[in-house]
């Protein structure tokens, strides 16, 4: 009986043993531990820089939640110890946020479009309309990408002047509508790449139904191109939500229609003067506005209100945007 | 079938000829005209136009008169003021700053290209909340702006009354790490290495994006052929996906280095100018960069020609 279980107990052992130690387990053991290893290893890595990029912007948004009395209190590091949204409030009433939230995103929207459009017909014609002498005109769309626009500037200043349209946001549409917006030449690059990446097949079927080559492009490539329109959608919308350099050069942000990128570099360039002349120095004490560090954390917070609504927009596109780049390469 | 074959010769079948007054072939010639005339216009007037006067100008002193400019010849003047003279009220210089900008784009370029592609590999391999860590990694590309730059750093004044006071940030992580009781110089590595990790965040977000199309384009039954013979994903990552991602590490340097110069103190040494009318000197400083960008992108062409990197990989 006892010898009996001894031999079970030793059959058993030796039989694990044999299979644990058999090359096979043994190499897919290996292979499980290396690829844990490597796993652990870039999860470690890829988290530590999200939290690189996350840090600052966590940081800020608590930053703005203080009340502002408690702006050097040395206690308060992360959360803070009297929330409020009077900081909020005041940065509003110095950007003339809502006024200025509409027009920005009137005016992103518009370009956005205008772009999409100037962009991917440009595109379009480089990669499946070939003619004499396309790729030449190639090299041209090239130049655009390298030139920078403080050389153009003067000259398109003095040419908006004489039609003009300075100060209007008509000249921000002119320059998108005709391909000459903010890098549109890296749009017309990328969708040039996207539409030579689709078969040939669909333009050819399209042709043989008799289709024109308008209709080809607008009902058979076009939503195929989904990936490229919402990656040069979104950089268009983004990028002109973010321009000072334009906006300036052509003085479109004014008191009638005023815009968040020039009404946060102008509030931060003078910000006494701006809280003192909207009023809003009324909503905190005069010790607390007298200190520099609280003009500096109502500059952070106006720069943070600009980018929420960034942020909160790409929140819902960012599905869309990862999978587009998922699908399909834009690199064809 | 036939229809292709035809059309690929580029001839017509005599019947399609009867039922189209068009062959096919115009129709898209004239097509492409019709796509290409919005951005043609662009190009003349608001592009070549405006190149060719800015050359112009760069040769003159522009005086702005009511209602005309008042324009005389001033030869290289304009050039050797902005090599020799330039100074602005940062006493920082036009020159200095062109310096700077070359040598650091020199030295950033191969860490963004490396690093860049570094993150696309990884972001391209399968693992779970892939598409979350996707999505924060192209927050920097969002939140790149200049303005949010001039308020984050306080704007110069707020700057200098801080300075002044001997405060610097508000939220200095120098100033906490110090506090936790780490030395110096581990600080001052650490926050160095933070600060330029966000900046190459910043910079790498589209050239990620480039980079991980690229790879997401490579064809998929090379990996398959790999895995069937035994390769690692080591080698895999040198003998397929290296040499057919290569074609667009031009692309990605090109965005990369345009894009450093647009976000450099030069070009913003050149807005200033502007702003401040000195028109003819602006133009002459546009063309100067324009200069470096060009000699820089011609030896880096010769470089890759030289070093074979470029074109595709299977055809040659």
């Amino acid at each position: 009986m006892k010898t009996n279980i001894y031999d079970a107990v030793k059959k058993s052992v030796t039989g694990y043993i044999d299979k644990v130690t058999e090359p096979r387990v043994v190499f897919k053991r290996q292979r499980q531990i290396k690829a844990f290893i490597g796993g652990l290893i870039r999860y470690i890595f890829l988290i530590g820089l999200c939290f690189v990029i996350l840090f600052p912007t966590i940081q800020q948004i608590l930053m703005a939640l203080r009340a502002p009395g408690d702006v050097n209190n040395p206690a308060v590091i992360w959360i803070p110890e009297n929330w409020s949204i009077q900081n909020i409030k005041i940065s509003m009433i110095v950007l003339d946020y809502w006024r200025a939230l509409v027009n920005t995103f009137r005016l992103s929207v518009i370009v956005m479009v205008l772009q999409l459009a100037s962009t991917a017909l440009a595109g379009y014609a480089f990669s499946r309309l070939k003619f004499k002498g396309s790729n030449i005109l190639f090299i041209l769309v090239i130049l655009t990408i390298i030139i920078p626009p403080q050389a153009l500037s003067l000259s398109q200043y003095l040419y908006f002047r004489d039609l003009r349209l300075i100060g209007k946001e008509s000249s921000i549409y002119m320059m998108s509508g005709l391909g000459m917006g903010i890098r549109s030449g890296i749009f017309i690059y990328i969708f040039r790449q996207f539409f030579r990446g689709l078969p040939k097949e669909l333009e050819e079927s399209a042709m043989i139904d008799g289709a024109s080559v308008f209709r080809t492009f607008w009902n058979v490539m076009l939503p195929n191109a989904r990936g490229a329109m919402v990656t040069v959608g979104l950089f268009a919308f983004v990028w002109q939500w973010n321009d000072a350099y334009f906006v300036k050069i052509f003085e479109v942000s004014t008191e009638q229609f005023p815009l968040l990128t020039m009404e946060l570099i102008n509030a931060v360039t003078g910000l006494k003067a701006a809280l003192l002349y909207t009023g809003a120095i009324n909503l905190v004490g005069q010790d607390v506005w007298e200190n520099p560090l609280y003009l500096a954390l109502i500059s952070n917070v106006s720069a943070l209100l600009m980018m929420l609504p960034l942020l909160f927009m790409y929140l819902f596109v960012q599905k869309g945007f990862v999978e587009s780049i998922e699908r399909t390469g834009i690199v064809g | 079938m036939n229809l292709l074959k035809i059309k690929k010769d580029g001839q017509e079948p005599q019947q399609e000829k009867k039922k189209m007054t068009i062959s096919y072939k115009n129709q898209k010639r004239i097509w492409a005209a019709i796509f290409l005339a919005p951005w043609l216009a662009g190009f003349f007037f608001l592009f070549l136009f405006p190149l060719i006067q800015s050359f112009i100008y760069s040769f003159y002193e522009l005086t702005p008169v009511s209602g005309a400019i008042n324009q005389t010849f001033v030869g290289f003047q304009n050039y050797i003021y902005a090599i020799n003279e330039h100074v602005t009220t940062s006493s920082s210089s036009f020159k200095v700053e062109l310096l700077n900008t070359t040598a650091d784009s020199l030295i950033n370029l191969p860490v963004l290209l490396i690093f860049s592609l570094f993150i696309a590999v990884l972001l391209n391999m399968k693992f779970r909340g892939r598409a979350a860590i996707r999505a924060i990694f192209f927050i920097p590309v969002i939140l790149n702006s200049a303005a949010v730059a001039t308020a984050l750093g306080g704007g110069d004044v707020i700057t200098q009354i801080l300075e002044q006071s001997g405060i610097d940030r508000i939220f200095d992580l120098e100033f906490y790490l110090i506090q936790t009781g780490l030395t110096p110089i581990i600080v001052t590595f650490i926050v160095g290495l933070i600060g330029r990790i966000y900046d190459i965040l910043a910079l790498a977000g589209v050239p990620i994006l480039l980079f991980l199309a690229s790879i997401q384009s490579v064809p998929k039954h090379l990996y398959e052929a790999a895995k069937i013979e035994g390769a690692t994903s080591y080698e895999m990552f040198w003998l397929i996906t290296l040499p057919n991602v290569s074609p667009h590490i031009v692309t990605v340097t090109v965005y990369a280095l345009v894009d450093t110069f647009l976000t450099s103190p030069v070009s913003g040494i050149i807005s200033d100018e502007l702003k401040r009318q000195a028109w003819g000197l602006s133009s002459a400083m546009a063309w100067i960069y324009v200069g470096t960008i060009i000699v820089m992108l011609g030896s880096l062409a010769v470089l890759a020609k030289g070093l074979k990197i470029g074109g595709s990989h299977y055809e040659n």
